[in-house]
């Protein structure tokens, strides 16, 4: 592998991991926002708490596909190809939410709105338990045959580990999103956000721990390099903790941070637990880094682009984060 | 249907339906803009709240539609590589790159300052936030320019060298100024401002029809959106035939199936070059796709030029059926441009590549029935947002400006109980100070 191929791996990672700890808040928001709302006015609320954000959150997986696309071309082909089935679910998903999310101000009536906010949550929980299961798939290996290709199918989704990955993303999920609205919303709907938040964690550590052991009996994950993917989950739980006591403590901020890492970590299990492959087998054997990536002119094409826009695209996030920072309340634009 | 046909109905009919959203983002982001800059820039404040309500009115039309525009794209993204697997594994290297860009340049950019723009209302400086609405606009234009890269390179191949099968990127500069794309960019500006600068006429005809008592807001929209729409209905027919030379030079057998004259001798060239097999696309949908775009191009950009001068005293709206005449247009954009797309696609059949993959090589190994299952899916989820986008489009349209929610700040003052902050009447300031942790 060369330095180039390193450098857009990083890029890539760090694409998706954004994408997880953005996109993960939204969905966590999406699935809550009914429940913990109570009615209209909070449920607007909620929804609010990530309105400035939500264009921007979901455009971090467009743009790890792209990248995707520009960088690792093998990649891309098989990859999605064979998580057809579960590629398809989630992009219905995501359909299915972004709408919801943008129209729902727009409906006229009550029973519109029902419709909308029933479509926000699917939206939200179908794509993070989704997301989850092709972690778990990625994580155990996949069904690779002899010319690269792949195909999941029943066997492969409805394995004990696998479901576990995806229960547990969408709990995590639901609890990084209800971490945020802890952080930004006010009054009662942050007070019953925060308790939330613990209950989903204590779940999610369940549900991590059932993995874990599946894993350790030899029925779930099979990673190339064990000690690098048992040193990420424990910082995994380490920030599980963290979150946990923070919130219990009433320091929303922190949690949030704690919950952030939480959401960024998968992707940095996958990619450390199996490296260099980028897709294993269950055999253990797979797609390399290089054998998936672009021609090297391409990948220095896209390097001199890079160079410029990554920080770019950085910066111009957090400016916008900044300028429509601290809680959501009175006098707020509100749209969507 | 084999599983080829299946891929290729399910992306036709998924970009043609993405298109009908961006086309028209992209031809009502301009207006937006300058309305709002013209209110930023004008003192007088009756003439001010005029273009804000304008801003505002057609601003949130065109969020409904980018709405439906954003999800629809995103599954474009996807659909290289679930579908067409062997795209990615021969031209990858090169076809890639745009997309990458396309992401990284344009989407990034756009996405969070519309995000921006949408909740700044109030809350940013004015010039800043008249600034996002730029930017957004630019960055559409800037991500319909990498597309077509992507696209023209399909259409005519440039800027690479075949090493061990694979297409690999030899010239950036040639990629980035290929001619199918650079003019297929200049015609479909044209096309969307045609189709923006109609949408915005019409609707406001259709208010002066019903005697709208918000004449200044609807007189202001018609004069902009005409002055876009007459011109860019010029010479979009202009634009769209300097296109026969470059078909002439780059796709010959487009043109010649077109004419239904002369494919024979081409058919036999590529049967030498390639083998055996059908190299001829259809000339019925050729000729139907092309009639359909020329027939609705000349009679409407003569309607639009005729239109444009009985602006002179309101002529135009005085009489109702004329007014409703200028509503009746604003399909026929949509329409001859989906035939233009039609015409494009299917005349580089069979090839993906023109002249170096075929369709059939480019498929991924994807069993037909989860090809059925998902183009079905697609498609039904595509057309349903496609009818809520237009019904919620008409409905906001004939609400007018009262209807309006973009720009306003919740909860309104009257809903809040007397003596907290921001009910009473010092909340006037123009821009919000914002609470920290
Ligand atoms: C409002 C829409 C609209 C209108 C009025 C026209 N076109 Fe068009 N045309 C398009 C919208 C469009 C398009 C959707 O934007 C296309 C599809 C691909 C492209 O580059 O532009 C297109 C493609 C397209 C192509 C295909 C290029 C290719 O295959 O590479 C040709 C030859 C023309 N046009 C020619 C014309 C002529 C001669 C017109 C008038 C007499 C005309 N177009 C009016
Ligand atoms: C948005 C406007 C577009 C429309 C309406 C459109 C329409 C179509 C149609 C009708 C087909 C089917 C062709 C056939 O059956 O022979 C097709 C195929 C295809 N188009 Fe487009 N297209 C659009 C833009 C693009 C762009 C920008 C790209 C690439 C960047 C692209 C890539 C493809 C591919 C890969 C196929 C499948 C292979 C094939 O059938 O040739 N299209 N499109
Ligand atoms: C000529 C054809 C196309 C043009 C001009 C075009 C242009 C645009 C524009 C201007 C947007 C902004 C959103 C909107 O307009 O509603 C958009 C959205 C999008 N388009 Fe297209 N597009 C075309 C075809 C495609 C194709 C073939 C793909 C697949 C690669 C694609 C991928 C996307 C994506 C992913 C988004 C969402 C971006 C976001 O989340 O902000 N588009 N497109």
């Amino acid at each position: 592998m060369t330095t180039l191929e390193s450098v857009w791996l990083a890029v890539l990672g760090l694409l998706l991991a954004g994408y997880f700890v953005l996109g993960g808040y939204d969905y966590g928001v999406q699935m809550l926002h009914h429940r913990l709302g109570r009615e209209e006015s909070g449920r607007r609320a909620a929804i609010s708490a990530m309105g400035p954000f939500f264009l921007g959150n979901e455009v971090w997986l467009v743009a790890f596909t792209g990248v995707l696309f520009g960088a690792f071309p093998h990649l891309e082909g098989s990859l999605l190809s064979g998580l057809y089935p579960l590629i398809v679910a989630i992009l219905v998903g995501l359909v299915v939410g972004n709408t919801a999310v943008q129209l729902r101000g727009r409906a006229r009536g009550e029973r519109s709105r029902r419709v909308w906010d029933m479509l926000t949550v699917v939206g939200g929980g179908l794509p993070a338990l989704c997301w989850g299961l092709v972690l778990g798939l990625l994580l155990h290996g996949v069904p690779r045959r002899a010319d690269g290709t792949f195909h999941v199918g029943p066997a492969e989704v409805f394995a004990p580990f696998t479901l576990l990955c995806g229960v547990g993303a969408a709990l995590l999920f639901a609890a990084h999103g209800a971490a945020f609205l802890a952080l930004r919303s006010e009054g009662g709907l942050a007070e019953r956000a925060r308790a939330a938040a613990l209950r989903l964690l204590g779940a999610f550590a369940v549900a991590g721990l059932l993995a874990v052991l599946l894993s350790v009996a030899g029925a779930g994950a099979s990673v190339t390099n064990p000690v690098a993917a048992a040193a990420v989950t424990a910082v995994l739980a380490l920030a599980l903790a963290a979150a946990w006591r923070s919130l219990a403590a009433g320091r929303a901020g922190r949690a949030f941070a704690a919950t952030c890492l939480a959401a960024a970590l998968p992707v940095l299990l996958v990619g450390a637990g199996h490296y260099p492959y980028l897709l294993a087998s269950s055999a253990g054997h797979g797609l390399t880094v290089s054998r998936s990536a672009a021609d090297g002119a391409t990948l220095k094409l896209l390097l001199a682009f890079g160079v410029v826009l990554i920080p770019l695209i950085l910066l111009y996030q957090a400016w916008s984060w900044w300028m429509f920072r601290g809680r959501t309340g009175r006098r707020h634009p509100a749209y969507f | 249907m084999g599983a080829s046909d299946l891929a290729r109905l399910q992306f036709a009919a998924t970009t043609g339906i993405h298109w009908l959203f961006v086309i028209l983002t992209m031809g009502l982001i301009p207006l937006v803009a300058i309305m709002h800059t013209r209110a930023a820039l004008t003192r007088d404040p009756g003439t001010r709240a005029v273009w804000e309500r304008m801003t505002r009115f057609w601003g949130q039309l065109y969020l409904i539609n980018y709405a439906v525009g954003i999800v629809t794209g995103l599954v474009m993204e996807f659909q290289f590589g679930l579908s067409w697997s062997g795209l990615s594994r021969f031209a990858g290297n090169v076809f890639g790159a745009p997309l990458a860009l396309e992401t990284l340049i344009a989407f990034f950019a756009e996405s969070t300052f519309l995000g921006m723009w949408i909740f700044g209302w109030g809350r940013l400086p004015r010039a800043l936030h008249v600034a996002l609405i730029w930017l957004v606009g630019l960055t559409a234009y800037i991500s319909a320019y990498w597309i077509l890269i992507a696209n023209g390179f399909m259409q005519n191949p440039v800027g690479y060298e075949m090493r061990g099968g694979e297409a690999r990127l030899s010239d950036f500069w040639a990629l980035a100024t290929n001619p199918s794309a650079l003019l297929a960019l200049a015609h479909i500006t044209l096309a969307a401002l045609l189709t923006g600068g109609v949408f915005v006429a019409g609707i406001s005809a259709w208010h002066f029809a019903r005697r709208t008592a918000d004449v200044r807001v609807f007189r202001n929209s018609l004069r902009l959106g005409l002055l876009f729409a007459a011109p860019a209905g010029w010479f979009v027919v202009t634009v769209g035939n300097l296109q026969w030379p470059l078909l002439g030079r780059t796709q010959p057998m487009k043109l010649a199936a077109l004419e239904g004259a002369g494919t024979e001798g081409l058919q036999a060239m590529f049967t030498k070059q390639h083998g055996a097999g059908n190299y001829t696309p259809s000339h019925d949908w050729l000729r139907g796709s092309m009639d359909v775009m020329v027939n609705i191009a000349n009679p409407l950009s003569i309607v639009l030029i005729v239109a444009f001068v009985l602006l002179w005293k309101d002529w135009l709206v005085r009489f109702r059926p004329v007014a409703y005449l200028m509503t009746a247009l604003i399909p026929f954009p949509f329409i001859a441009s989906v035939g233009g797309w039609v015409f494009r696609e299917t005349g580089r059949w069979p090839w993906v590549v023109y002249g170096k993959l075929t369709v059939e090589e480019a498929l991924s190994k994807v069993s037909s029935t989860s090809l059925a299952v998902s183009c079905a899916v697609f498609i039904a989820l595509f057309v349903a947002l496609a009818v809520t986008n237009w019904t919620l489009i008409a409905r906001f349209a004939r609400r007018g400006p009262d209807g309006a929610h973009l720009g306003a700040v919740e909860p309104l003052p009257e809903h809040l109980p007397q003596g907290a902050p921001g009910s009473g009447s010092q909340g006037r300031e123009d821009k919000e100070a914002v609470p920290s942790f």
